[in-house]
C-alpha cells in the first residue's frame, strides 16, 4: 500500500494526523484553566473525527485496484471526501475563531487599567493554546487543500 | 489521459478551494455581523445609519452648530474648574496670586497634570488648556528656568513610534522620559511616587547648580501632586516606593520624602508656597497642613483635570472669580483613621477552600472560592470566596468624624474620647485626626451665610424648602456657596433599636452671585424623604425620630455641627474648638412617625436586605456594628481576621445556595406562551401620547408578548454592547457608549473636517462644585451632544460612594456623602433625560472596591444598605427617572448585586418606580453571572461584547451559547422566568421611547466588508459550481472516450 501511495496521499496524511494532533489541543485547552476552560465549541469534536475518517477514507479508496465505472465512483467519492474535509475544516475553523474571539478581545485588548488583571498566567496559556490550536486547524486545511490538487495514487500504480 | 487526470485532480482542488473560501464566507458573514460594532470601530466603518425624523422628534439640540456645541460644553468645563476649584487652606495671603505673579511650579503634575493622557476622563481636544497656559494666559510668569528643567529634561514629551502588537506598523505614540505612576495596580506590592528630588535636578539631569537664583524672591511657588487611579485599579495601604525604586512602608496616598522635599526647595526659594492637589483619591496631607513639619502657606484642590478645566483653575489661583468649590470627602491625618479601612480589601472565609459544589448541576465540579482573587474575581469558580464586612454602618467620612466630636462634647457616656480609633495621640481627638472637613472650602471674598427660614412637608412627597441668606462684606461682586445642614435626634428609640444617626447630615446646596455689601438668598429644597432613617429591626421601614430637628446654613460639616452644639448651649468651655457659630432653625416632630415613609410609589417598604448582615448567616453577634451609643465598645474590628467558617452555618445551605447564584432556579411545570406577531411595531404610528405617558398601558404587554421565547430570554442575558432589533418588535439598533466625562465618540464636522470630543467633564470638580444647577446644566450639555453624535445611550457618570480613600473609582464617583452624590446625580441624569438621552449612572450597589469586584461579598446592615449607596443613587434614579443604570459587579452579602431582587425589584422599580434600562457591568464569568437570576431580578440587558445574538440556541446542541443549562427547551416550561424577561424587555422598549431613540430608525448599510464578503461568497459559489462540474466530467469522460 505504501508503495502505491503519492505525494498527495502523504499530505493528505498529514492534514489528517494535524486535524487529530489540533482536537488533541483543543481538549487540553477547553480542559485546562483558564479563561477557556469548560468552554467548547459546537460541533468540533464530531467534526473532526469525521475529517480524520474522511481523508483516510479517502485514501483507502485510492489504493483499492478497482476499474470501470466502479473505479470511476471510487475516484468521485474519494475526491468528495477530499473537497467534504476541507469544507469540515474550513467549519471548524470559523467556529472556533468565533466562539474565541470574544474572549480572545478581553484578555488582549481590555483597557489599559485593566489588562493587567485580565492578563493572568492561566488566561495566557488558554489564549495562547486556543490561538495554536486555530494555526494548527488552519495548517490541518491548508493540507487538505494542496491534497486535493493532489492525485492520491502513485501514476503507475 | 494522463493530462485530463491531472486537469480533474486541478479542477477537484480548485472546487475545494472554492468550497472553503464559500464556506468561510457565509460563516463568517455571519460572525461579522455579531462583531459588527467592534468591526465598525476598528475599521472605522458605519454599519447602521441613523435617520432622525426631524419634524417629529420631541428632542432637539439647542444649539444651532456644531461650534455653539462645543462651545457651550467648553463653557461648562471652565466652570467645573471655577467652582470645583477648593482653597483648603489660605494664610498669609497667598491666594490670590497678584496680576502679572511671577510663579516658580514645581513638581510633574504641574506640567502634565493627571490625566496626562486623553481617553475616557481626557477628551484630547486640540485646543485644549493645561495649567502652565492657563496661568500665562491670565498674565502669571512662569519660571522658565524650571519650566525648561521639566518641560525638557525630566518629562521631555516626545512622540515614540511603537509597533502595534498585532500588526508590527509603527504609530507615533506621546510619551515621557519620566512621569508619575499613572495608576496603582490591583493593591500592587508597590507603589512607586515618582517625583524627582530637588537634589536630582543638578545631579541627574544637569541644571546648573545655581538653579535657585533664577527664582527671584518675590516668585510664589506652586507644587502639584498628583495620584492617579483607575479601573481594576485598588491603593494597597503601605505600599509606596520612592524615586529611587526603595519601598518607604509609607502609604501611597501620603505625600513622599521626595514630594516634600519638592516643598522644602519651594519654601527656601519663594516667597510663598501653595500645593494643589490632583485627585480624586484623598491623599494625607498632615505634613503641609497647618502645625506639619513641612507647612505651606496655601493648599487648593483641582481634582481630575479635563481639556478645559485649567482655564477656571487658574482663573480661581488669580481670583479673578472668587473661591467657592467645598471639599467633597474629608482629608486626615492618617487614612488607617477611617473606621471603614479597618475593612478594606478583604479575605476569605476561614474553609473558602472546601466550599465544593459538587451538587450544581449547572455546573458540576465548579468550586465556589476563588484561589486567586484579583480586581476581575479570580479563576473561573463562582468567585465567592472572598468578604469584607463594611462594619462601620452609616459612618462614612464626615459622618463619623463630626458625630464622634459632637458626641465627645455633648454626650461623654458614649465614650467619643476614647482610644479606639485614634492615631495621632493616646485618646481620639478631633482636630488631630481631621485636616480638612467634608463641605471645607475658603472663600476670598468675607461672606456670611444665615439660614433664614425652613419649610419642612412631612407628606410622602413633600420637600424641605429653606432659605439661606448670603452676606456679600466684600467689596467685590462674587459668587457664593450656601450649604444645607441638618441634626436628626438620636433618640432612646434609636439606641434600643440600633437606628444610627449622624450628628451632622448635609441635604443640599446652592449658589448665588451676590453685589459688594449686598445680600441674596438661596432657596435650597430636598425632599423631605430624605430626612428619615431606616430602622431594620423594629419597624423595619423608615422612620421620622420625634424631637427637634436642627437646621443649619454653614460652610462645611464641621462648621455646622458647631453651629448645633452652640444652639444646644455648648461654648468652648465644654470643649468646642469655635466659639464663631451661626444661626440654628428647628422643626419639631412631636411623636415618632413610622408610616409616612413606611410606603412609597404605593408600596410597602420594608426589609430588603436582611441577608446582607452577616449575623444573619453566621446565627450569631460575629459583627458589632458601630453605633455611636459606643464608640469604645463598638469600634470596627477587622473581621477578615474573624474566623468566619460558611460550613458552620446555622444556614450553611441558603448560604452555599447565594454563593453560587442560585437565587432562582428554572422550574419545568408551568408552560410558557410562545411569542406570536401581532402586527404591534416600535415606532411612532403605534407609539402615541398614551403609550409614552405609562408603561402600564397594555400597549406594552401586548407588544412584547410578541417576543419569541428564545429571543424574549435570549435578548435579556445576551443584551451585550448594543441592544439588537427584536422580531415582531422592530425597535431601533441602540448602541451604548462610555463614558463617565461624557460621550467619548466624537462628531467630526464633514464640511471642516474637524472634529470634536464631548467628554470633557470632569466628575471629580463638578462634585467639589457643590452645584447642583451646574450638573444639571452639564447633564444638558451632554445630552445635547448625544444628539449631536446621534448616540443615545451611555454610562454617562459615577455615583458609587467614597467609602475609603483607596478605590481605584474614586475619580469617577462625586463624594463620601450620599446626598451630595444624590443631587448632582439628580441634575446630570434629569439634564439628560430632558434632551432624551439615556444617561446610566456606574455602578449601583457598593462598588467599594475593584480588588476582587468581581465576587467580593460586602456585608452590611439594611441602614446602611439603603443610606449610603443607594441614597446617592436614589436622586437620578428615583427623584429624576434617569433612563438607566449599570449594577455593580460585586456582592450585597453573598448576592451577586445583579442577582438583588431585593435591590434591583422590590427598591429599584418598585418603592421608586424606576422604570428604565438595568445593565449589569460587563459579564465576563458565567459561573459568578447566572442568568435565569439576572431575568428574575429584573435585569434588563447583560452586558457582552455581542451583538446580534439575542438568542438561546447558539450553543453546541442547540443551547445557550454561554450557559449550556439555558435553552428554549429548559425555560419554555417557566412561564414565570419568560415572562419577566418580557417584562425586562417591556420596560427597556418603554424606555427607548420615552428618549430620542422613538423618533429615529437605524437603517443598516453596507460597509466595504460586507461588500466584500458579498463578492467572495457570490464568486466562490460559482466558482465552486464551475470547477465542481469540471472535475466531475473529467474524472468521468475520459473513461468514456477510451470505451468508445
Amino acid at each position: 500500500m505504501k508503495k502505491k501511495l503519492s505525494v498527495g496521499a502523504w499530505i493528505t496524511c498529514l492534514a489528517a494526523v494535524l486535524t487529530l494532533i489540533s482536537l488533541i489541543v483543543y481538549f487540553i485547552n477547553v480542559g485546562g484553566t483558564g479563561y477557556f476552560h469548560n468552554i467548547e465549541v459546537k460541533n468540533l469534536v464530531l467534526f473532526s473525527i469525521l475529517v480524520i475518517v474522511m481523508l483516510l477514507c479517502a485514501i483507502i479508496l485510492k489504493t483499492l485496484d478497482i476499474g470501470g465505472a466502479a473505479g470511476r465512483a471510487v475516484d468521485l467519492v474519494s475526491g468528495a471526501l477530499q473537497i467534504g474535509a476541507a469544507v469540515l475544516l474550513a467549519i471548524i475553523l470559523i467556529n472556533l475563531i468565533s466562539s474565541r474571539v470574544e474572549g480572545l478581545a478581553f484578555i488582549y485588548f481590555s483597557n489599559a487599567d485593566v489588562i493587567k488583571e485580565v492578563q493572568t498566567a492561566e488566561n495566557l496559556a488558554s489564549a495562547t493554546t486556543t490561538i495554536a490550536d486555530m494555526v494548527l486547524y488552519g495548517v490541518s486545511l491548508i493540507f487538505a487543500i494542496v491534497g486535493s490538487f493532489c492525485s492520491l495514487r502513485k501514476k503507475n500504480s | 489521459m494522463a493530462k485530463s487526470k491531472k486537469l480533474a485532480s486541478l479542477m477537484r482542488g480548485l472546487a475545494a478551494l472554492m468550497a472553503v473560501l464559500l464556506v468561510l464566507s457565509v460563516i463568517g458573514a455571519g460572525v461579522a455581523d455579531k462583531y459588527r460594532s467592534a468591526l465598525d470601530d476598528t475599521l472605522g466603518t458605519q454599519s447602521y445609519v441613523t435617520i432622525t425624523d426631524a419634524d417629529k422628534a420631541r428632542f432637539k439640540s439647542d444649539y444651532a452648530t456644531i461650534e455653539e456645541m462645543a462651545a457651550a460644553a467648553k463653557n461648562i468645563a471652565i466652570r467645573e474648574g471655577e467652582e470645583g476649584t477648593v482653597v483648603m487652606k489660605n494664610d498669609n495671603a497667598a491666594l490670590p496670586l497678584a496680576d502679572g505673579a511671577k510663579v516658580a511650579l514645581f513638581g510633574l503634575a504641574a506640567y502634565a497634570p493627571y490625566p496626562y493622557n486623553s481617553g475616557d476622563l481626557k477628551a484630547g481636544n486640540e485646543d485644549a488648556v493645561d495649567l502652565v497656559q492657563a496661568l500665562k494666559d491670565e498674565g502669571i510668569k512662569v519660571n522658565e528656568t524650571l519650566e525648561e528643567l521639566y518641560m525638557n529634561k525630566i518629562l521631555n514629551k516626545h512622540i515614540e513610534m511603537v509597533p502595534n502588537r498585532w500588526t508590527g506598523v509603527e504609530v507615533p505614540t506621546e510619551t515621557y522620559d519620566i512621569i508619575y505612576t499613572n495608576a496603582p495596580g490591583d493593591m500592587a506590592n508597590e507603589f512607586r511616587v515618582v517625583e524627582v528630588p530637588p537634589e536630582n535636578f543638578v545631579s541627574e539631569f544637569g541644571l546648573d547648580a545655581n538653579w535657585k537664583s533664577s527664582i527671584e524672591s518675590d516668585t510664589v511657588g506652586i507644587v502639584v501632586f498628583a495620584r492617579g487611579a483607575g479601573e481594576g485599579n485598588t491603593y494597597n495601604p503601605g505600599s509606596a516606593v520612592n524615586y529611587a525604586g526603595e519601598p518607604t512602608g509609607k502609604d501611597p496616598l501620603e505625600l513622599s520624602e521626595d514630594e516634600l522635599a519638592i516643598v522644602d526647595v519651594a519654601k527656601e526659594t519663594c516667597s510663598k508656597v501653595i500645593v494643589l492637589i490632583n485627585s480624586g483619591n484623598n491623599m494625607m496631607l498632615k505634613e503641609i497642613a497647618k502645625g506639619g513639619a513641612h507647612e505651606v502657606d496655601a493648599i487648593a484642590y483641582i481634582g481630575i483635570i479635563n481639556d478645559y478645566q485649567c482655564t477656571g483653575i487658574a482663573r480661581v489661583l488669580t481670583g479673578k472669580v472668587n473661591a467657592t468649590g467645598a471639599l467633597p470627602d474629608t482629608y486626615v491625618a492618617d487614612n488607617s483613621s477611617i473606621p471603614a479601612v479597618v475593612n478594606f480589601g478583604g479575605d476569605y472565609y476561614a474553609d473558602y477552600e472546601t466550599l465544593a459544589s459538587s451538587n450544581d448541576p449547572r455546573f458540576p465540579g465548579v468550586e465556589i472560592g476563588n484561589s486567586k482573587a484579583s480586581s476581575f474575581g479570580g479563576s473561573a469558580t463562582y468567585n465567592g470566596g472572598h468578604y469584607i464586612v463594611e462594619a462601620e454602618g452609616i459612618y462614612v467620612g464626615y459622618k463619623y468624624f463630626e458625630t464622634r466630636y459632637y458626641d465627645s462634647i455633648m454626650n461623654p457616656s458614649f465614650k467619643a474620647n476614647s482610644a479606639a480609633g485614634a492615631t495621632q495621640a493616646a485618646t481620639w481627638d478631633y482636630n488631630k485626626e481631621v485636616l480638612f472637613t467634608f463641605g471645607h472650602g475658603l472663600s476670598y471674598l468675607d461672606y456670611e451665610q444665615t439660614i433664614k427660614s425652613v419649610n419642612v412637608d412631612k407628606t410622602p412627597e413633600g420637600e424641605i424648602t429653606a432659605v439661606v441668606e448670603i452676606k456679600n462684606n466684600s467689596d467685590k461682586e462674587g459668587l457664593f456657596l450656601a450649604q444645607l445642614y441638618v441634626q436628626q435626634p438620636y433618640t432612646e428609640y434609636d439606641k434600643t433599636n440600633l437606628v444610627e444617626k449622624s450628628a451632622v447630615m448635609f441635604l443640599n446646596s446652592g449658589k448665588v452671585t451676590v453685589p459688594a455689601h449686598g445680600t441674596a438668598d438661596v432657596t435650597i429644597t430636598v425632599p423631605t424623604k430624605y430626612l428619615a432613617s431606616y430602622d431594620y429591626k423594629a419597624a423595619k421601614t423608615y422612620i421620622l425620630d420625634e424631637g427637634d430637628y436642627l437646621f443649619t446654613a454653614a460652610a462645611g460639616s464641621h462648621a455646622a455641627v458647631n453651629n448645633f452644639l452652640a444652639a444646644q448651649g455648648k461654648t468652648t468651655a465644654d470643649g468646642m474648638d469655635t466659639d464663631k457659630t451661626g444661626a440654628v432653625i428647628k422643626w419639631n416632630l412631636d411623636s415618632l412617625d413610622t408610616t409616612t415613609y413606611a410606603t412609597d410609589n404605593g408600596v410597602a417598604v420594608t426589609n430588603v436586605a436582611d441577608d446582607a448582615d452577616l449575623n444573619y448567616w453566621t446565627g450569631k453577634d460575629t459583627v458589632t456594628y458601630l453605633s455611636r451609643q459606643d464608640w469604645e465598645g463598638t469600634y470596627p474590628v477587622n473581621y477578615n481576621e474573624v474566623e468566619i467558617k460558611v460550613n458552620d452555618s446555622p444556614r450553611k445551605d441558603e448560604w452555599i445556595s447565594l454563593l453560587r447564584g442560585e437565587v432562582y432556579t428554572i422550574v419545568n411545570n408551568n408552560p410558557a406562551t410562545e411569542g406570536t406577531d401581532k402586527g404591534l411595531r416600535f415606532d411612532t404610528t403605534n407609539i402615541q401620547y398614551n403609550q409614552l405617558e405609562s408603561v402600564k398601558d397594555p400597549f406594552w404587554d401586548n407588544l412584547v408578548s410578541q417576543i419569541t421565547i428564545d429571543e424574549a430570554v435570549g435578548a435579556v442575558i445576551h443584551g451585550g454592547s448594543r441592544s439588537d432589533v427584536l422580531t415582531n418588535v422592530d425597535n431601533p439598533v441602540v448602541i451604548q457608549n462610555e463614558g463617565v466625562s461624557g460621550f467619548t465618540t466624537g462628531y467630526t464636522d464633514e464640511a471642516t473636517g474637524k472634529t470634536y470630543k464631548f467628554n470633557i467633564h470632569s466628575q471629580t470638580l463638578m462634585g467639589s462644585s457643590f452645584n447642583p444647577q451646574l450638573a444639571y446644566e452639564w447633564g444638558l450639555v451632554e445630552g445635547n451632544s448625544g444628539l449631536w453624535i446621534e448616540r443615545y445611550d451611555l454610562w454617562g457618570t459615577g455615583l458609587t460612594l467614597r467609602r475609603t480613600p483607596y478605590n481605584g473609582r474614586n475619580y469617577e464617583y462625586i463624594s463620601e456623602d450620599p446626598m451630595l452624590a444624590n443631587r448632582i446625580g439628580y441634575g446630570i441624569l434629569l439634564g439628560c433625560k430632558e434632551k432624551g438621552i439615556m444617561n446610566g449612572p456606574k455602578h449601583m450597589g457598593f462598588n467599594d472596591q475593584e480588588h476582587n469586584r468581581g465576587g467580593v461579598s460586602a456585608y452590611m446592615t439594611e441602614q446602611k444598605f439603603r443610606e449610603t449607596d443607594l441614597r446617592a443613587f436614589q436622586g437620578g434614579l428615583d427623584d429624576a427617572k434617569g433612563l438607566a443604570v449599570m449594577i455593580a459587579f460585586n456582592r450585597i452579602g453573598a448576592t451577586n448585586a445583579a442577582h438583588h431582587v431585593g435591590m434591583l425589584q422590590k427598591i429599584l422599580r418598585n418603592e421608586w418606580g424606576f422604570y428604565g434600562l438595568i445593565s449589569t457591568d460587563m459579564m465576563n464569568n458565567k459561573y459568578y453571572f447566572n442568568p435565569e437570576s439576572m431575568v428574575m431580578a429584573g435585569i434588563t440587558q447583560v452586558a457582552d461584547f455581542g451583538g446580534n445574538d439575542n438568542h438561546i440556541n447558539l450553543g453546541e446542541g442547540g443551547v445557550d451559547a454561554t450557559w449550556a443549562h439555558i435553552s428554549v427547551d429548559t425555560v419554555k416550561n417557566d412561564s414565570a422566568l419568560v415572562e419577566q424577561a418580557r417584562e425586562n424587555l417591556k420596560y427597556q422598549l418603554y424606555t427607548f421611547a420615552n428618549s430620542a431613540v422613538l423618533n429615529v430608525s437605524t437603517e443598516k448599510v453596507a460597509t466595504w466588508w460586507d461588500n466584500a464578503i458579498s463578492t467572495i461568497t457570490i464568486v466562490s459559489a460559482v466558482l465552486t459550481a464551475v470547477f465542481g462540474v469540471a472535475w466531475i466530467a473529467l474524472t468521468v469522460l475520459p473513461e468514456k472516450k477510451k470505451e468508445a
